[in-house]
């Protein structure tokens, strides 16, 4: 299977700035077209053990991202996105073009993939078992799921949780983990082996860096996880750590905040997300020091309770 | 006398004496006591006022008949606003 890392730079770029690069990212096919260089460096680097189909291949998501054209692009120079002829972003300085592109991504699958119930959520998964870890920005979550990254756990997604409207199993999304300001020199620290992208200054968001996933992570992306556990997480500099029990019900409603269709799919989402409840014991979780957390996710992973 | 809104299914599930339920009509997920469900499971055989609902239910619940009339009064008021049940003309 051709992948991302076989293609030479310049084929790349060529696919890129002609008719488009054909990426398998775990149950989607996105063609993505672009004349940026900085974001051939990124997809080389963060995307390099991804397949890719020919390029006439049928592709779910058809994405765009072009320099802006004009005087603007002289002054100011500028990339815009858009999806399928509609631009749903402003533009933003060319400089901000990688992380764009991962949003970009991002915003495909919320708004467009309503097949699946689709969680703000990472999942992970060690010795059979999937963690769910729904929550809002600002939690730690990421931070937390590149961790376990680093120390062999499976990444299924760290953004979107993709639970199977028919059985509530987790599919795998695995891509690259993004983390923000403090978040970025943290992981560094944590593992320094981890391959991370060039961090990019003042976005939306503050400094973004994405961690590239695991070479296995995409090697198993079309296997399935059986959920054991949803852990919602929270950071609190200096806080002893805890995991407590959440009881179902609370973890449901816990649950549909996090997720972006759930709405959406009505009477299928509530069935879906009441058999992942079913499936699950739930956790609210409180730490400060990652080894800790590590070891902690260990153990429920390994013991299973 | 109170009835179920029509076209409410009452899905729901429940865990631990508590429940979530699908509204129908709204789209939105209620977090209900586990007794919330009951008094609704009780109106779906038939419309009904709070004594009757407190007959039907006396057996599930430790209260006296009057003190269960209250609680079930109270909670066909709460379950009146999330537009799960409704007032039904004699």
């Amino acid at each position: 299977m051709l992948t991302v890392g076989d293609l030479p730079q310049r084929e790349l770029a060529a696919r890129l700035a002609g008719p488009g690069l054909v990426l398998r990212t775990g149950p989607f096919a996105n063609r993505i077209r672009s004349d940026v260089p900085q974001l051939a460096t990124g997809i080389g680097l963060l995307y390099a053990d991804y397949p890719v189909d020919e390029p006439g291949g049928f592709a779910d998501f058809h994405l765009s991202l072009q320099r802006a054209g004009g005087l603007r692009r002289l002054l100011r120079p500028q990339v815009h996105f858009d999806y399928e002829g509609v631009a749903p972003f402003q533009p933003l300085p060319l400089a901000h073009a990688y992380p764009m592109f991962e949003w970009v991504m991002n915003w495909c699958v919320s708004h467009r993939a309503h097949s699946y119930l689709i969680l703000h959520a990472a999942v992970l998964e060690r010795h059979g078992r999937a963690v769910v870890l729904p929550a809002p920005p600002g939690s730690g979550k990421s931070t937390l799921c590149a961790a376990l990254v680093t120390r062999g756990w499976r990444l299924l997604s760290d953004e979107m949780t993709l639970v199977s409207l028919d059985n509530g199993s987790v599919l795998p999304l695995p891509r690259p983990v993004s983390l923000k300001n403090q978040s970025i020199g943290v992981i560094r620290a944590f593992a320094p082996d981890a391959v991370l992208s060039t961090p990019v200054e003042k976005t939306a968001k503050g400094t973004i860096a994405h961690l590239k996933a695991p070479a296995e992570s995409i090697a198993r992306a079309a296997e399935p996880a059986r959920p054991a556990f949803i852990v919602f997480p929270r950071y609190e500099a200096q806080a002893p750590i805890s995991l407590r029990p959440l009881p179902k019900a609370r973890a449901f409603m816990g649950v549909a905040e996090n997720a972006f269709n759930y709405q959406v799919l009505g009477a299928r989402g509530f069935g879906a997300l009441g058999a992942l409840i079913d499936a699950t014991t739930a956790f609210e979780f409180r730490y400060s020091k990652l080894d800790e957390a590590v070891q902690l996710f260990e153990r429920l992973a390994k013991d299973g309770a | 006398m109170w009835r179920v809104v029509p076209g409410q299914s009452l899905a729901f599930r429940e865990w631990d004496e508590e429940a979530v339920l699908y509204n129908d009509l709204s789209g939105g997920t209620h977090l209900l006591d586990g007794a919330a469900v009951d008094v609704l499971l009780a109106l779906r055989a038939g419309p009904a006022d709070a004594a009757a609902l407190a007959e039907r239910l006396a057996g599930r619940f430790e209260a006296d008949t009057d003190e269960l009339r209250a609680m079930i009064e109270d909670m066909l008021a709460g379950l009146a606003r999330l537009d799960l049940v409704e007032p039904y003309p004699c």
